[in-house]
């Protein structure tokens, strides 16, 4: 593979998952649902509350992280792929997005943390 | 079990913290830097040697922690809670969030330096490399602030 079509995908790849992670975080977009103390996954998002009565959601703790981190990974992969097929006058492009979007989306995950703070 | 693997994510965090701070500073520093200075001698070592062990570093680091975190969910998380240290838990997200958007980087981190021109890609390098070192230091704190929470600031 040539090295210009690996330096697409790479920084399409890195722009897409942070955006992408941050969608799937916003949008509760989970590809699975860890229960760590029933050792299950179950495909999509769900919540505890939605099978159990809501006061015994923390004997189901759900994991959405593991889900989300694969939902971005996925979406990147494609959008990297295609990024790879297209020509070589849009690196400056790419190499623009994965210097902006990571910040960005590191930004939004504070704005979307905020909730613990005003506890 | 748990114990073992939060050690040894500790012992890995501590070796890439180490890497990523040298690989910073040395892209960082000025180019008119004496020798014989504390930022001299950093940019003396060549700072694309370390680009390999880092991604190794936390690729590992990642997993452990990712691994670590599923007993947090369980037998930690639900003590914080009652406890109410909302703050921790606030800081704590934000890592988890921090260093996946972190592991999505690493690719394109890894095609910066492997490159032999070094010219190509300078700027995006020292970016992608100081942001890297963002991530690692936040999860680093944070990570020990959370393994002492018990003491800290109770």
């Amino acid at each position: 593979m040539p090295a210009s079509a690996v330096r697409r995908f790479t920084f399409a790849f890195g722009a897409a998952f942070a955006l992408f992670y941050v969608v799937a975080r916003l949008r509760g977009l989970a590809l699975f649902t860890v229960y760590p103390a029933q050792s299950i996954v179950l495909l999509g998002m769900h919540r505890s509350r939605d099978f159990a009565d809501p006061v015994l959601d923390f004997l189901a703790p759900e994991m959405y992280w593991y889900g989300w981190t694969a939902s971005a990974a996925v979406c990147a992969l494609v959008i990297g792929l295609i990024a790879g097929l297209l020509p070589d006058r849009l690196n400056w492009f790419w190499a623009w997005c994965v210097w902006i979007i990571p910040p960005m989306a590191m930004a939004a995950c504070v704005y979307l943390t905020i909730p613990w703070f005003r506890l | 079990m748990a114990t073992t693997l939060l050690i040894l994510h500790g012992l890995v965090a501590v070796a890439l913290i180490g890497a990523i701070t040298h690989q910073a500073l040395a892209t960082c520093a000025p180019p008119n830097a004496k020798p014989n200075s504390f930022f001299g001698r950093f940019r003396a070592i060549p700072a694309a040697g370390f680009a390999n062990a880092i991604v190794l570093l936390y690729l590992t680091s990642w997993l452990l922690g990712a691994v670590v975190y599923l007993y947090f969910k369980v037998d930690i998380q639900p003590t914080l809670e009652r406890d109410r240290h909302w703050h921790a838990m606030g800081f704590l997200d934000l890592k988890e969030d921090f260093v996946v958007i972190g592991l999505g980087v690493l690719p394109a981190y890894w095609f910066c330096w492997r490159g032999t021109d070094n010219s190509q890609h300078h700027h995006l390098r020292a970016a992608l490399t100081i942001l890297l070192a963002f991530i690692v230091w936040w999860s680093f704190i944070v990570g020990h602030v959370m393994n002492d929470i018990r003491g800290f600031g109770s």
